[in-house]
């Protein structure tokens, strides 16, 4: 929860405070004031706070929901592949079947499970030779099975489209019935993923405004912008750019299900991508245990170990968005990237980008910040554009807290120096060696900039091909941090060695920080 | 600085008892509902039957009066499908149904008192029963019912397990092993209540389930009811005392929702005192105390800064714990 108010004519981030759910939100807003008035008494004066009762200070509300099942149905497992490519990232948790490998009584009994909150059937367009005798039997199925559950919402995809008759009249049905363009992956599966969306985000949901938030920052700060989401029931990837650069603004969300920092049934896949990140046991017996306690209380034990257990958590959730959003890698590198999301709320500021770049790994040099009031998609929920950009003008600078710049550079050869970085900054510089796998952390403070300039001994992937570079790097947190490592990142079969090697990558970003 | 001074209403709550209390049983196609919407059913009842082994067959209907997805199918005595008399009908494709049917069936009971609320064929039956619930984080098994017994402080193993356990949902503390719940299931034990259950002996136990439900001589309803989660960890207070007062009582034990079901009505439950906290993960793990006042955002070990509270234990003792690691039961 944050706080807001008009200061100086401006809108101003007073205070925020990250609470587990449980807590009484009427209790947490009555904090917040209270410190505010404490800290200081002539800004809570000013802002009415002494005045005005907590509960009647305006509020802007969202909230991320636990993903609904979707169950997804095609004729064949070559149609099913991308449909339920195309729902798992529009922030749906899918069941898939096809005619192929599931009888009529299995699919219907998929169907009518109670846990089923729609339905998505789709064929390709034309439906190919392997779908195409199933798909008269299997519209007939789905028809059925929709009019005994009338409240849940059904997409005909491509040429399952034809099959729209077999519904019969639909003026009673609680759920629509839609008729959807065929699923593709790239930008021409756009459509059948906005609508898919659409039908998995109320209106209020966290996800959804993320998007509309990262429009609006692309818009403000004219710079190409991700935003990288990581919750306790999903995770989400909203990159936006502005008019300036392409000819028109654009943004494409993805809301990843599978990419839950704490997934309800953690199965062996979920362990298996945890146990490559996981600094301390690889025992999936319990880091299965761990990964159900974190379920049932996200913010208990997050101290300690269980700090270590939530960067694995975190990484691992990563991993997956990146499997669910693999034309990712053909977007232009963002200028811009902004963590934010519960998985970070407990996390050290400086291991933030350390995640992100260890598992969304390209070459190029990238600003990150921190969403660290996790106010961004509140503000994306504003309904008018206008405003919205306005408050978030204001506030950019109090909601973004820097976290430095990553320098990538990729195609490095191994085994030796690869080259030297020269700093050039406001308060001096330095000269530092450059070696092949290593991560340099060079210390720039929040605020300040500098220009890297970076030799290489061979060619390298630094935006363009070449040896020399000159880079304008801006201070954080976590200051430069120039990744040698491969990309992508390459990491030992054995897990002792790959937990040491993870541990000495994090001693480096937190250097100089207490443990 | 301390802020907000004692509002525990920043620690998180959870309910203790809930009602009223809505209990879904699954149906699958070609079970065949035994109630409707608006009856009441007594403890034991039969609300379906369920097919052990259901099968699709193709069969031709009237179309008089018109056949709907969902109803029932009276087939001709004496013809080729009569063994799917009674089937559900499916979906028509050709100009023929496909009827969802089967030979054997297994009863389906209600193991509480209540209203039926929803019947949906194929889908489910939704009742509301007539009591209280304990909430549960998971439940493993059916739903079934017995007389409740055995102390929350107890420790069981398989070799603890006699027959004068036949028929009771037992009461076992902080943890047991699958071994103990087969055997328990095996001695005609009717459920098991458990703080914790690590996720190896839950996939041996449900392992061990999937084979008694293939069997052609089932054994009688079990459930396991897990109150907490998957790490060792007392029984909080408050729903120890909860389970004391039930001791000897019938209760039921249900899966959707995980819950003990109790329908005592003059069982007076009593409230935990306001202040009262359980710490459930961290150093004080288990441990419950009194909730002093919130103090503010504190460093603790690994870096990470934590809104905490200070927490004074039976002892005497204080600490700050992160508002995270706490909980409290209202």
């Amino acid at each position: 929860m944050a706080l807001i108010g008009r200061v100086g004519g401006r809108w101003r981030l007073v205070g925020s405070v990250v609470l587990p759910v449980g807590a009484d939100p009427a209790a947490v807003a009555a904090l917040l004031v209270e410190r505010a008035i404490t800290v200081d008494p002539a800004l809570g004066a000013s802002l009415g706070l002494d005045r005005v009762p907590v509960g009647d200070l305006p509020r802007v509300e969202v909230a991320s929901h636990p993903a609904r099942r979707l169950v997804v149905v095609a004729g064949s497992e070559r149609a099913l592949a991308p449909l339920v490519a195309a729902a798992s990232r529009s922030g749906w948790r899918t069941t898939a079947a096809s005619a192929e490998t599931a009888d009529p009584l299995e699919m219907s009994t998929l169907l009518l499970d109670p846990t089923v909150d729609g339905i998505l059937v789709g064929a390709g367009s034309p439906p190919a030779a392997d779908e195409r005798r199933a798909l008269g039997e299997l519209g007939a199925l789905v028809a059925a099975c929709a009019h005994r559950r009338s409240e849940l919402p059904v997409v005909l995809a491509g040429g399952m489209g034809a099959e729209l008759h077999a519904f019969g009249d639909m003026t009673d049905r609680l759920g629509r019935v839609l008729v959807a363009p065929a699923a593709h992956s790239g930008s021409t599966g756009h459509d059948l993923r906005e609508v898919l969306t659409d039908l998995a985000l109320p209106a209020d949901d966290s996800r959804r405004a993320l998007g509309a938030a990262a429009l609006a920052l692309a818009d403000l700060l004219d710079r190409r912008i991700d935003i990288v989401e990581v919750g306790f029931d999903g995770g989400t990837r909203a990159a936006a750019w502005s008019a300036s650069g392409s000819g028109t603004a654009g943004l494409d969300l993805a809301v990843v299900p599978a990419a839950g920092m704490a997934p309800p049934d953690p199965d062996d896949h979920v362990v298996d991508r945890l146990a490559t990140w996981s600094t301390g046991t690889t025992d999936r017996h319990r880091l299965r245990d761990r990964m159900r306690e974190l379920r049932i209380a996200p913010l208990a034990d997050a101290t300690g170990e269980g700090i270590a257990l939530r960067m694995a958590a975190a990484r691992a959730a990563l991993s997956s968005l990146s499997t669910w959003t693999p034309e990712w890698s053909e977007l232009p590198p963002a200028d811009l990237v902004v963590a934010t999301g519960g998985a970070w709320a407990v996390m050290p500021a400086r291991s933030v980008a350390l995640a992100l770049v260890d598992v969304l790994r390209r070459a190029g040099a990238v600003q990150f910040a921190l969403d660290h009031a996790r106010i961004l998609a509140p503000l994306g929920s504003i309904p008018d554009p206008g405003e919205r950009r306005g408050i978030l003008a204001d506030l950019a600078d109090d909601l973004l807290a820097p976290l430095g710049t990553v320098v990538t550079p990729g195609g490095l050869r191994h085994g030796h120096t690869v080259g030297a970085l020269r700093l050039h900054g406001a308060n001096g510089g330095g000269e530092h060696e450059l070696r092949q796998g290593n991560l340099e952390l060079v210390d720039l403070p929040p605020g300040e900039t500098a220009v890297a300039e970076f030799e290489f001994h061979d060619m390298v992937r630094l935006g363009g091909r070449g040896r020399h570079f000159a880079i304008d790097v801006t201070g954080g947190l976590g200051g430069l941090l120039v990744d040698l490592r491969d990309v992508p990142l390459r990491l030992p079969d054995r897990a002792d060695l790959r937990g040491e090697m993870l541990e000495a990558w994090q001693s480096t970003v937190l250097a100089g920080v207490e443990s | 600085m301390t802020v907000a001074g004692s509002d525990v209403r920043l620690v998180p709550a959870r309910p203790l008892v809930a009602s009223p209390v809505d209990v879904v049983f699954r149906l699958t196609p070609g079970d065949r509902p035994l109630v409707a919407a608006g009856d009441s059913v007594v403890v034991g009842a039969p609300i379906a039957e369920r097919l052990r082994d259901p099968v699709l067959e193709e069969a031709h209907v009237p179309a008089d009066p018109e056949p709907q997805p969902g109803g029932r199918w009276s087939a001709p005595a004496g013809g080729r499908a009569a063994g799917l008399d009674g089937g559900e009908l499916m979906f028509t494709w050709r100009n023929r149904w496909r009827v969802a049917g089967g030979t054997l069936t297994d009863p389906l009971e209600t193991p509480f008192a209540g209203i039926v609320r929803d019947v949906r064929p194929g889908t489910s039956i939704t009742v509301r029963a007539a009591g209280r619930g304990l909430h549960g984080i998971v439940a493993l098994g059916g739903p079934t019912r017995g007389r409740l017994q055995g102390s929350p402080d107890s420790e069981l193993r398989a070799g603890g397990l006699d027959v004068n356990a036949a028929g009771a949902i037992l009461v076992v503390g902080s943890r047991v092993d699958a071994e103990t719940l087969t055997r328990a299931r095996a001695m005609g034990v009717r459920g098991v209540v458990v703080t914790g259950l690590s996720s190896k002996e839950r996939r041996d136990y449900l392992a061990s389930e999937a084979r008694q439900r293939s069997a052609l001589h089932r054994l009688p309803p079990f459930a396991v009811l897990v109150l907490d989660g998957a790490v060792r960890r007392p029984v909080a207070g408050a729903v120890q005392a909860l389970l004391g007062a039930l001791s000897g009582h019938e209760i039921a034990l249900v899966t959707d929702p995980p819950m003990l079901i109790f329908d005592l009505p003059n069982l007076s439950v009593p409230a935990p005192p306001p202040d009262l906290v359980r710490v459930r993960g961290g150093t004080w793990s288990g441990r419950e105390g009194r909730f002093v006042e919130a103090v503010g955002s504190r460093r603790f070990p690994g870096g990470a800064h934590l809104e905490a509270g200070l927490v004074q234990f039976p002892d005497g003792t204080t600490a700050a714990v992160p508002l995270g690691d706490l909980e409290r039961y209202v």
